[in-house]
């Protein structure tokens, strides 16, 4: 028992990682409105990104700018964090694309709530 | 090699041709059908005295990674001569028929189109190329089937549709697991499953007869074929009483004898249960037939009886079995095409299509119910029709096997051939006359010629049958 | 100058689309301009990549390999131009141009107004980039950047038309998808954890050393990207938002989603598979089981939603989940011929499903209905069209002598190989299935009562396009030739032990 919870607490950030990513997966999918689901959609990525930038990270490592006076010899992995900007960037352009759809559909419809648009079915018009 | 790919191609290239020609021009579009069908029929007899040579006329290609191969042995030539000789027959017939009707182009067009795919079944070398063909043959057909577009047409070709796929399904299972086991799938050199002896075989050979069989009418899966009678009657004769229904015979008897072979059929369990299928099609499509009160559709459940004859040939595994199949499928096809032509004279000429009504016809169509009353006589098996000749090598077949019940049952199915049809005849020339004469005018002579020339034929053959005895005798050959 | 194009040529397939794409906007305003632009580079990249496709065929399995920016692996990015790459690129170029072509035709009208054209090009290109990026990439996390540019722009593809109805199947499209690329992601994270390397051959060759300390995470890996790439490429049951998104959109974009967006994602799911974790794991961790279970429930119960549908678009939207059945099925069977045939089939699946859609698009748009039942007698009005879509009905049954068959054949061969006759019977049962559900369209089009409606051949782009395709898929039927071969080379070398 112990053994498991030294093990938890050595690797929290990836247990944290993936307390967040089981919030948003369930506010995705359980929420019905369009604004929740999209805020779920953010709180997944940010567990990705935690995991990614916590795969990086070195105990006791230092900033990885080389130069020749800098005295440490571990360093921070820099390559995730990295990855990460551009997942963000994705994340960004996600995030912009579905506010866009849900001013269009809020226009239409009149309501966020996926499940009132569905039962609207087709009748609106455009 | 050249007369096989004019043969073959000749319904396909024709069937465009009349495509393109205008609705209005009858005249011009029967000449084309008529010299299309018959080059066709020209090139297989050229084709088939090759390969009862000996010749070698094998057609093979790669085609998307397979390899294809147009290889008729004795077997293939048989059917192809048996298809394409009737052909021109039920075109001239359709003239007749079809005068004044609708969507004639398009009934010509598909009606070509059939024979060049029927064709293809039968001189196909390998399985592959015969799955094509009989694929196409069902989609080539299903035009014609529905040709009258009433509601209970669609239905039909619905059915037809489903039947058929589903059978085509089982069959290229079949094929693939063939092709897993054993590497080829060419039917020369002997038979492909020769060396091979696996539990699975007998399953393989229930796909395999089950697949073909949709198209053979074996009971329980025949019922497509009764309802395919709404097709015009041209159709039900040459395609639901011999060329499509005689594709599923082929492609057992293929099975049985170039994808098994008979020594290793003979040593599989299933052996004693396949000729037992056939008995009971036997019995029940002739005991349905004479409750059948529509004459197409008890003439439809008689082809379903009949189709088991042949396969009950097949099934019996020695010589005479195999000759008596093949005798069967030449000498029945010339008779039963002549029973549907007079079915199509008296309800184009009466307007009846019940039997129960055609007291007294006889007299209005004589030469018509004469026809049919030979017809009728070569469906029971009786000596100057060829049809004798193919059940009496039946029964020797099966005695020679050892056993005689099946020889019990095929002259208990004669005798109820003829309890089905014995009756109409009588009636038909009983009672009291209506018409004068209803066999001249309106493009009879069309459709009295051909069912009279092939009733002739049929007596030829039966007093003679020496006229076919090489074609058998080359196929049994080809097989012992 | 020459070599310096040839040298370069695997990235300038991929720039070009997303280069044009660009600077598109610019030019938005005439409409003319902006679509010769796009036509001309689709030829340069069906060219460019023929050029690839016959280097690596001739060079006999080595591929080339291009380092952008000259940086070596693993420092740097590579593109992998070998036969699976070159493979999928030789079938995203096929396609699209055709699809391109057929949208010149009436995009105007499809997309409603005149302004929107250019915006849908954009997305077009963008997806056609990312599709040709997705095929050549060798690196794991730009695998996951593709997969985003490309879900992006479908999901902009969908919503083309502006529409309410687009509006919300896309919403539900983007929300699911961008759930698909959280998994993919994090199942890039737990191999990077596990390796340290995102280059695919690194990562492979370290994963195969040291998988047993981490087992665990290798499953996880393997499940989150299954799960993820499964989202994306519409495997059941997470096909859920495949049939409102692939039906509402317009009917080009239709049938370069099903055709090609769905394969391409495929496509990354097989390189990682096979690439990354190598078949040795797969069947370590059994995945290739349950890649083959869930493919035949996907074969059956795609075509049985399909049979139900009465919207023409709806019903092909279904049977491209059945189809993506196959595809995971033979992803499974973990043998040449399985592989081969699934390569196979995949591409002539994308051939003749954008032909189904195009020509369907075609006949609904001359009718003004969607419903099958309304496309009564239209076989006669508009001959061309409907010819097309019988050739690629026949396709996808598979009767021989069309591609479907050809692609069919190997895969029922591979499956054979794993000594159960379940999955061919699943097979060929889908291709029953599937005549089923198309030849009843193919009846009612050319036998039903004629419309009185007058219904005309679309123009000549449009049929054009449908003419390519459709003798696309009756040549790669008799005579698969190279094409089969480059296949059967890709196969070949996903399944060399590492």
């Amino acid at each position: 028992m112990s053994e498991l919870i030294k093990k938890i607490i050595m690797n929290y950030p990836y247990f944290a990682a993936f307390i967040i990513f089981v919030i948003g997966a369930l506010t995705v999918l359980t929420r019905s409105n369009l604004f929740k689901k999209l805020i779920g959609i953010n709180i997944m990525e940010s567990a990705i990104f935690l995991m990614f930038v916590a795969a990086g990270n070195i105990r006791g490592g230092a900033v990885p700018i080389l130069s020749g006076k800098n005295p440490h010899t571990l360093y921070i992995n820099p390559l995730p964090s990295a990855l990460m900007l551009t997942g963000i960037v994705v994340s960004v352009s996600v995030t912009a694309f579905a506010l866009a759809l849900i001013l269009r559909l809020y226009r239409s419809y009149g309501t966020t709530d996926l499940r009132r648009i569905y039962e609207m079915g087709n009748e609106v018009s455009e | 090699m050249l007369s096989l790919i004019i043969a073959l191609f000749s319904g396909a290239v024709g069937g465009l041709v009349v495509a393109m020609i205008p609705e209005t021009k009858n005249r011009l579009r029967n000449y084309i059908v008529l010299f299309f069908a018959a080059s066709s029929t020209f090139f297989t007899w050229r084709t088939a005295f090759m390969v009862f040579a000996g010749e070698s006329v094998r057609v093979a290609g790669e085609l998307g990674g397979l390899a294809f191969s147009l290889d008729p042995d004795p077997l293939g030539a048989v059917f192809g001569l048996i298809a394409s000789t009737l052909w021109p027959f039920t075109a001239v017939y359709s003239f007749g028929y079809m005068a004044g009707k609708h969507k004639q182009r398009t009934f010509f067009t598909f009606f070509l189109m059939s024979l060049t795919m029927t064709l293809g079944v039968a001189f196909s070398g390998n399985l592959i190329a015969l799955y094509l063909f009989y694929e196409l043959l069902t989609f080539a057909t299903y035009p014609l089937v529905i040709h009258e577009r009433s509601a209970e047409a669609m239905k039909a070709g619905a059915k037809y549709i489903l039947y058929s796929l589903s059978g085509a399904g089982a069959i290229l299972i079949a094929i693939v697991l063939t092709y897993a086991w054993s590497g080829k799938l060419d039917f020369s050199g002997g038979p492909i499953l020769a060396n091979s002896l696996s539990p699975g075989l007998n399953w393989l050979l229930v796909l395999f007869v089950g697949g073909f069989g949709v198209k053979a009418a074996i009971m329980p899966l025949h019922r497509w074929l009764p309802a395919a009678m709404v097709a015009p009657t041209p159709v039900s004769a040459l395609l639901h009483a011999v060329a499509v229904v005689y594709s599923g015979v082929y492609g057992v008897l293929r099975t049985v004898y170039s994808v098994f072979g008979h020594e290793l059929i003979g040593q599989l369990g299933i052996r004693n249960i396949l000729p037992w299928i056939a008995v009971i099609t036997i019995l029940a499509g002739i005991v349905i037939a004479a409750r059948q009160d529509v004459l197409k559709r008890r003439l439809a459940y008689q082809t379903v009886s009949h189709l088991s004859y042949i396969l009950l040939g097949a099934f019996i595994l020695n010589e005479w079995g195999l000759a008596g199949a093949i005798f069967h499928m030449i000498s029945y096809s010339t008779l039963k095409i002549a029973l549907f032509f007079c079915a199509g004279i008296i309800s184009e000429k009466t307007g009846e299509i019940k039997v129960s009504k055609m007291g007294g016809i006889g007299r209005s169509l004589p030469k018509t119910m004469v026809a049919f009353s030979i017809a009728t006589m070569g469906m029971i098996g009786m000596l100057p029709l060829n049809t004798f000749w193919g059940k009496y090598y039946l029964m020797k077949g099966s005695v020679g096997a050892g056993k005689w019940p099946l020889a019990v049952v095929l002259i208990i199915s004669g005798i109820l051939n003829a309890i089905c049809f014995v009756p109409v005849i009588i009636n038909a020339f009983k009672g009291e006359c209506t018409k004068t004469n209803g066999e001249k005018g309106g493009g009879v002579s069309l459709m009295l010629a051909p069912t009279l020339v092939l009733v002739i034929v049929a007596l030829l053959i039966g007093l003679m049958p020496g006229i076919v005895w090489p074609g058998v005798e080359a196929v049994v050959n080809w097989f012992y | 100058m020459i070599s310096a194009i040839t040298t370069n040529l695997p990235v300038f397939i991929i720039i070009a689309p997303l280069f044009v794409a660009f600077v598109l906007p610019t030019w938005a305003q005439r409409k003319r301009l902006v679509e010769n632009l796009v036509i001309s580079v689709e030829i340069l990249m069906l060219l460019g990549t023929c050029y690839l496709a016959s280097i690596v065929l001739l060079q006999k399995g080595i591929p080339i390999i291009y380092q952008m920016g000259g940086w070596s692996a693993p420092w740097g990015i590579e593109l992998k131009v070998g036969s699976l790459g070159t493979f999928f690129l030789l079938t995203v170029a096929i396609v699209s141009l055709p699809v391109a072509l057929f949208a010149r035709g009436n995009l105007t009208h499809e997309v409603g107004g005149k302004e929107r054209v250019a915006r849908f090009y954009v997305l077009y290109l963008l997806l056609i980039g990312a599709l040709g990026g997705m095929a050549l990439t060798n690196d794991l996390f730009n695998v996951y950047v593709l997969v985003e540019v490309a879900t992006l722009s479908c999901c902009g593809l969908v919503s083309a038309r502006n529409h309410p109805r687009a509006a919300k199947a896309t919403f539900t499209y983007l929300i699911l998808a961008t759930l698909g690329s959280c998994l993919v992601m994090g199942g890039i994270g737990f191999i990077y954890i596990v390796t340290g390397h995102l280059n695919m051959g690194f990562a492979s060759q370290e994963l195969g050393r040291i998988w047993q300390n981490n087992p665990r995470v290798v499953w996880m890996a393997f499940s989150f990207m299954l799960v993820g790439f499964g989202v994306k490429s519409a495997l059941f049951p997470l096909h859920v938002w495949l049939p409102d998104a692939h039906s509402v959109a317009p009917s080009p974009a239709s049938a370069i989603l099903s055709g090609l967006a769905v394969k391409g994602y495929l496509i990354c799911l097989l390189k990682v598979l096979y690439n990354v974790f190598g078949f040795y794991l797969m069947r370590v961790y059994s995945v290739h089981k349950i890649m083959v279970l869930v493919g035949m429930v996907a074969i059956i119960s795609g075509s049985i939603s399909a049979l139900t549908q009465e919207d023409l678009k709806r019903r092909l939207a279904f049977s491209t989940v059945a189809q993506v059945g196959y595809i995971f099925l033979g992803f499974g069977l973990l043998n040449t011929k399985g592989l081969t045939g699934t390569l196979f089939y995949l591409a002539s699946h994308a051939v003749i499903k954008s032909t189904l859609f195009l020509s369907a698009g075609a006949m609904l748009n001359a009718t003004g209905k969607k419903n099958i039942k309304d496309l009564s007698g239209i076989g006669r009005k508009m001959p061309i069209t409907t010819a097309a879509f019988t050739i690629s009905s026949l396709g996808l049954i598979g009767i021989p002598l069309f591609s479907g068959f050809v692609g069919k054949w190997q895969l029922l061969m591979g499956s054979m190989e794993t000594g159960s006759i379940l999955p061919v019977s699943v097979i060929i049962s889908g291709s029953v299935l599937c005549a089923a559900y198309l030849f009843p369209v193919i009846r009612i089009a050319y036998f039903g009562t004629a419309p009185e409606k007058d219904c005309k051949d679309p123009n000549l782009p449009q049929k054009l396009a449908l003419i390519f395709l459709s003798a696309a898929i009756v040549f790669l039927g008799v005579i698969p030739g190279s094409f089969l071969e480059l296949a059967n080379r890709a196969a070949a070398e996903l399944l060399v032990l590492r």
